[in-house]
Order: C-alpha cells, then sequence, then structure tokens
C-alpha cells in the first residue's frame, strides 16, 4: 500500500532545473534509500516532500491524509546538519519538539527519555546540545524526527558524517526502526542502502534513472562476471584475460580483475586452466553477482 | 494556543538563560534613573570636582520634576531604541540562519504562532523593562525633587510603551524579512530614526504619527492634559503593530527556509 505519491516533481533554482521531473510512490512500512552522487538533488527532493521547500512543479500527495491536514505532523525530517537551540539539554529540546507536535509535558517527557534510551545518549541528557559530539548530534536528530511517532521518516545522509562506529549503531538503529516505521534515507555510500534497505531509487542529474528492490536490481543488471584476486598487482595478467574468446570486457582496480563473460561455464573452464598451468599467485577466485556499485556506475555512466 | 505559549515559554526561558532578564532592566534602571540623581546633584559633583577658579559662583537653575522626568524619558527613545533593535534584530534572521528555524517548523507549527509568540517574547522582555527603569525614575525624581502624580506616571508610561512597541514590531518585521541580523538592526534603527525625525519636525502635518505618542506623553507630565490628536496616534500606533505582524508572517511563510 503507498503512503505518499509524488507526481511530475520539478524544482528550479535561478532557471537552473535541479530536479527534472520525479515520478515515484513510496510503500508503507518499507525502508527506501534514495542514492545518488553529490549534486544528484537528494537534498532537494527531501525537502520539498519535508515542506521546507515548494515544488516549482509537480504534487505530493499523503495518502492518508484527511483533508487540510498539516502533513507535517505526519512525517518527521532529520537534515544533513542537524542544528539545536545551544543553550537547551538535550532532554529539553525533545521535550520541546514534542510538546510542539501536539503531546501533552507529561508524554513529551516520557517520549523522549524513550527515545534517548533508543539512540542511546541517555546519560547525555542533562548537558547543552552545544557541548555534543558529531554523532551525538545524529543521535538527536533522530530522535527528534521520531518523537511525534510519524508515519515517515526522511533521514538526509544519517550516517555519511559519522566514523565507522557511529554508523554501524545508527545503521542498526534504523534496521530496528523498520519494524515501526516507513523511512527514507539519502545517501552515497552503496554498502549503507544495501544493507539496510528493501528498495532504492537512483537519482542522477534530477531524475530517477534507475528503482526497484535489490533482487529487481540484480536481475535487471545482470551479467556474468568472474573476479580474480592476485597477490600483488594484477595488469601482468590482464592481457590473457582480455584477449580470451569468451571474455567481454575487463575491469582493472589493483590486484583485482573483473572480468565480464558471454559464459560462466567455458568462462571458469578456461580461466581455472589457464591460472593452474602458468602457475599465477591467486588468491581468490570469485563468480560474483552485481554488487550495487557496478549497478550504480552502470547506470551513472548511461 | 498550547503549542503559542510552548513557543512563548521557550522565548522567556531563552532570555532568562542569555541573562536578558538581567541586563535589560538594569540598563533600563540606568538610563532613567541618572537624570534625576545628576540634575540634583550637579552642584554638588562640580563643587567636589573643583577646576573652577576660587570665586566663581555656580548657579543652576533646579529643574521641575517634570522636566527631569522628560529628559529622563528622552534616554529611552535614544538609547533604550539601541538596546531594544540590538536585542530583537536576531529573533528570526539568526534562527533561519543557523538552521535551526527549519529544524522546528518542519514540525506542525504554525507559522503565525512562531513569529508572533516571538514578538510576545521580546514585547514581555520590553514592557517589564521600561517599566521597572520608569518606575526607578519617577521614584527618584518623586524623592529629590516633586512628587508626579501615579496616574500621570502611569499614562506616560502607557504612550512611550505603544512607540517603543511599534519600533520593536518594526525589529521583528526585517528580522523575518532579511536573512542576515545586522542588516534587520541597521535598517530597523534608520526607520525608527526617519520617522521621528520626520514627525517631530513636521509636526503639524504628522498629528497622528506613533511617534508624536512621546510628544503628547510629555504634554502630560507638564500639565497640558491628553492631548486629542493622541487617541488617533494610538489607534495607528496598533494598526501599524498589527499589519507589520502580520506582514512579517506572510513573508516569513512564502520565504524557503532552506537556503
Amino acid at each position: 500500500m503507498s503512503l505518499i505519491q509524488i507526481s511530475g516533481l520539478k524544482k528550479q533554482f535561478q532557471g537552473t532545473e535541479v530536479i527534472k521531473g520525479l515520478d515515484f510512490s513510496l510503500d508503507k512500512g518499507k525502508c527506501i534509500a534514495l542514492l545518488g552522487p553529490n549534486g544528484a538533488g537528494k537534498t532537494t527532493t527531501l525537502r520539498m516532500l519535508s515542506g521546507l521547500m515548494n515544488p516549482t512543479e509537480g504534487k505530493i500527495t499523503f495518502t492518508e491524509a484527511k483533508k487540510g491536514e498539516d502533513i507535517r505532523g505526519l512525517i518527521g525530517y532529520l537534515p544533513q546538519f542537524p542544528v539545536f537551540y545551544d543553550w537547551m539539554t538535550g532532554l529539553e529540546f525533545l521535550s520541546y519538539v514534542g510538546r510542539l507536535a501536539g503531546l501533552s509535558a507529561k508524554e513529551a517527557k516520557e517520549r523522549s527519555l524513550e527515545l534517548l534510551e533508543l539512540v542511546g545518549i541517555l546519560d547525555a541528557k542533562n548537558r547543552k546540545t552545544a557541548k555534543y559530539s558529531g554523532g551525538m548530534k545524529q543521535r538527536l536528530g533522530i530522535a527528534q524526527a521520531l518523537i511525534h511517532r510519524p508515519q515517515l521518516i526522511m533521514l538526509d545522509e544519517p550516517v555519511s558524517a559519522l566514523d565507522p562506529i557511529g554508523r554501524r549503531e545508527v545503521l542498526d538503529l534504523l534496521e530496528g526502526l523498520k519494524k515501526e516505521t516507513t523511512i527514507l534515507f539519502s545517501t552515497h555510500i552503496l554498502s549503507d542502502a544495501e544493507e539496510v534497505c528493501d528498495e532504492i531509487l537512483f537519482l542522477h542529474n534530477g531524475k530517477i534513472v534507475e528503482s526497484g528492490t535489490m533482487t529487481e536490481l540484480r536481475e535487471r543488471h545482470q551479467q556474468a562476471k568472474i573476479d580474480l584476486f592476485f597477490r600483488g598487482k594484477a595488469v601482468q595478467y590482464a592481457h590473457f584475460l582480455e584477449t580470451h574468446e569468451v571474455t567481454q570486457s575487463v575491469m582493472l582496480e589493483g590486484n583485482r580483475v573483473s572480468i565480464f563473460v558471454k559464459d560462466i561455464a567455458i568462462a571458469r573452464r578456461a580461466f581455472l586452466q589457464a591460472i593452474a598451468e602458468q602457475n599465477w599467485p591467486l588468491e581468490k577466485f570469485e563468480v560474483s553477482s552485481m554488487t550495487l556499485e557496478d549497478v550504480f556506475m552502470k547506470v551513472v555512466r548511461k | 494556543m498550547s503549542q503559542w505559549l510552548t513557543l512563548l515559554q521557550k522565548e522567556t526561558l531563552e532570555m532568562w538563560r542569555n541573562f536578558k532578564w538581567i541586563w535589560v532592566p538594569i540598563t533600563f534602571i540606568l538610563l532613567g534613573v541618572k537624570e534625576p540623581l545628576t540634575s540634583y546633584y550637579m552642584p554638588q559633583i562640580l563643587d567636589a570636582v573643583g577646576g573652577l577658579p576660587e570665586g566663581a559662583v555656580i548657579q543652576i537653575p533646579t529643574p521641575s520634576a517634570a522636566e527631569v522626568l522628560i529628559t529622563g524619558l528622552g534616554q529611552y527613545t535614544t538609547l533604550g531604541v539601541l538596546i531594544i533593535v540590538l536585542t530583537t534584530m536576531g529573533i528570526i534572521a539568526s534562527e533561519r540562519k543557523s538552521g535551526v528555524a527549519a529544524m522546528i517548523l518542519v514540525k506542525p507549527v504554525s507559522f503565525q504562532s512562531f513569529v508572533t509568540a516571538k514578538w510576545a517574547g521580546s514585547a514581555l522582555l520590553m514592557w517589564i523593562s521600561f517599566f521597572i527603569g520608569y518606575l526607578a525614575t519617577w521614584y527618584y525624581t518623586g524623592f529629590l525633587f516633586e512628587w508626579i502624580p501615579f496616574d500621570q506616571f502611569l499614562q506616560t508610561y502607557f504612550f512611550y510603551a505603544l512607540w517603543l512597541t511599534v519600533i520593536l514590531t518594526i525589529t521583528v518585521f526585517c528580522s523575518a524579512a532579511l536573512m542576515s541580523p545586522g542588516i534587520a538592526g541597521f535598517i530597523s534603527l534608520a526607520a525608527a530614526i526617519v520617522i521621528s525625525l520626520v514627525s517631530n519636525t513636521l509636526s503639524n502635518w504628522f498629528e497622528w504619527s506613533p511617534a508624536q505618542l512621546t510628544a503628547y506623553a510629555n504634554e502630560v507630565l507638564i500639565g497640558q492634559g491628553i492631548s486629542d490628536h493622541s487617541l488617533p496616534a494610538g489607534i495607528l500606533a496598533v494598526v501599524c503593530i498589527i499589519v507589520l505582524l502580520s506582514l512579517s508572517v506572510l513573508i516569513f511563510r512564502k520565504k524557503e527556509l532552506a537556503a
């Protein structure tokens, strides 16, 4: 069931069209990644969905919103760089935002404590937000987006600014949140999207160039591929692989050679034979499926 | 309504945390009280500091209580205005600049409440600070010179406070319309100066100007009674405040929060 429908969404800044017509819908209970290189229009799209920016053209419809209802009550939004009143403590800020979203003073406080616990900064609840680290601000930002139990939360690059540990924790947090609400988050880190999300929207130059679930994407872009990992540089073996009749194309990356082939069975036999005969210092032989990165590169280069 | 009160409460708490509730009233007291004190003790001060040739006779006519109070009030329309503009100019502009306004306004907060609660917060600070400051001035003037009737004190407080509220509203408007607190402050000050200057010099043409309220208040103090023009001037001031606030909400809503 779709929660929100976007049709013909466009945005111009001083005559330049940044978003060139988006049409998509988000299903309830799903986690969707908005993926794209820097400058693709991810932030602009999220800002329009959250109501911070007015679209130049197009419509955003919440299926469940009653007529004239303020849709801001149905969404939670975390900007890329969350800012707080630095003279407030974390708990005060959350309670304040909760009360603005319509909770009573008591509810707001209980919900705030619950969320501070959930995002793991309960210890810092009475500290001024000015003293929070980047990771703590990001967590407080996620907490404020959840305060009024919105139907949809939108997170703009929630993990890009975090260190590996913080990233891991926020991703686990998102994994847990999937049960409660619909999540739309933007990122340019492919593995994050692959890990947490059910569905992916590829945004490139203000257009959706590809979308679907991970399995759908793999099937659509499936190509037989063999990865060879060598001890040392792989460049000296590339020539043989490139000129082999079964090879379509070769990608070289340090000690790795990726070979796109016409037929996996023939290629496997031929390459393994060559490796054995010429005694190549092979570390790993992989008949691999397409990663999101491959899809990404393919789609963006089109 | 409860949302509006939450917003107002945040404003007053913020002014408490950054000590505005302390320094603004104190400054307003000092600004006003300076006048009766220096007028009264001027001969003694000159005497004590010396520097006058032997035998020089100092004759300073003792000013009347009304004169002292009027000069004291004059401080509020000059330095007082400066303080009001400086404390108010960033009220919306700086929150938008830092991005925290966007954090708040993605929640179902009405733009009208957001702007009017901010206005009410700073107006409250100004009314209270001015009341305390003027009360102190009135007390010292009465103590050292003559007592001005308390109802005259209240009338003049009301007239001056109304004019100061107009200036405060201009500042809130500039803060909502402009991105930079500094420019908002500059334009508000310039507007206040131009309005007072024009209304005072061409007072015959601008009898209903809100800036003339201060002149009508002074007439009350020197015993001329309440001017006939004060009612239309007062009404015009209230209209100005309402129009400026509505425009602030309108402009603020139209502007995109994300730069």
